[in-house]
């Protein structure tokens, strides 16, 4: 139940700072891919620069988590799927000018074409999922997601 | 509603606001954020799928509600509009529907390959310094560039 408020919670925070940043518009992303915008790098870039060292001091200090155990970071070495999917997922992302959390923000915002992104989306994770067997995530690493808690 | 947002907020305080959040989101419940994730337990929930982390249901709606707070009610309320402003001046209506929903198929099914998206490889993964997930930004950055460059080629400079 906890975890259910905190996954509402960082959602909104998260789709916020989205929405504030102007991320679910088209323009936005494409004229970064353009080169002629690096807003976005920089805001991707200035995300990573804070978390990155933060997470890794938390690591090295081992901190327990109130829900979730300790804090332990996923680690995995890149393999052929990662460069195939990336691959495919930054075409996509460069023809759709969005991806999974701005295509939400996107409609949000009355932009009435996140309403085609957003199945193209779950059409493309469905056809993958028929593909193949056991569970796929889509965190980035391989965590464990099954279950209502944590 | 309120008009009290600008109308886009700096990079230097958008991207440090995110980072901490992923941070945050690290230290209550040991998570990352990624939204292909989302999307995937979304889609098991509606189809009635026992295994759901509903969670990350619940984070799915929070997206879409953090851009209704900040889109309706902080700035002045945006009205109904197709959006994809650059792409509609070269394409009508009735041709952009088909590219963004093949666009978005095709990111979909990259996202269930490389096993997360912009948000979970691209910043939580970077983050927790996995080499897969630098791999996998590095990939979709050069790919996406490389195919908004071949799109600018195609449409003669307007897109």
């Amino acid at each position: 139940m906890k975890m259910n408020a905190i996954g509402l919670l960082f959602g909104i925070a998260f789709g916020g700072v989205l929405a504030a940043s102007n991320l679910h518009e088209y323009d936005t992303i494409h004229f970064m891919l353009r080169l002629d915008e690096f807003d976005v790098f920089w805001f991707m870039g200035s995300a990573i620069a804070v978390s990155l060292p933060l997470l890794w001091l938390l690591e090295r200090r081992g901190v327990a988590t109130p829900l979730g155990g300790e804090l332990v970071l996923s680690r995995s070495r890149p393999e052929r799927h990662h460069l195939r999917g990336g691959a495919l997922f930054g075409v996509g992302w460069a023809i759709a000018g969005t991806c999974p959390a701005p295509a939400l923000v996107m409609v949000s915002s009355g932009a009435v074409l996140g309403l085609v992104a957003i199945p193209g989306i779950f059409l493309g994770l469905r056809l993958h999922e028929r593909r193949q067997s056991g569970p796929h995530v889509g965190d980035g690493e391989h965590r464990s997601l099954t279950g209502s808690g944590v | 509603m309120f008009d009290v947002l600008p109308d886009r907020l700096p990079w230097w305080i958008g991207g440090p606001i995110l980072g901490l959040l992923i941070v945050g989101m690290f230290v209550v419940s040991n998570q990352p954020l990624g939204a292909s994730g989302a999307y995937v337990q979304t889609a098991g929930l509606l189809r009635r799928r026992s295994d759901v982390a509903v969670w990350r249901v619940w984070y799915f709606v929070g997206m879409f509600l953090g851009g209704v707070i900040v889109t309706q009610v902080l700035r002045s309320g945006a009205e109904f509009r197709s959006g994809y402003d650059a792409l509609r001046e070269v394409l009508p209506l009735w041709a952009a529907v088909p590219v963004v929903f093949g666009g978005a198929t095709l990111l979909g099914y990259g996202a269930a390959l490389a096993g997360g998206c912009t948000s979970g490889h691209g910043m939580c993964g970077t983050a927790q310094r996995s080499p897969a997930s630098v791999a996998v930004t590095v990939t979709f950055m050069a790919t996406a560039i490389a195919t908004t460059l071949v799109l600018r080629l195609v449409t003669g400079g307007a897109l």
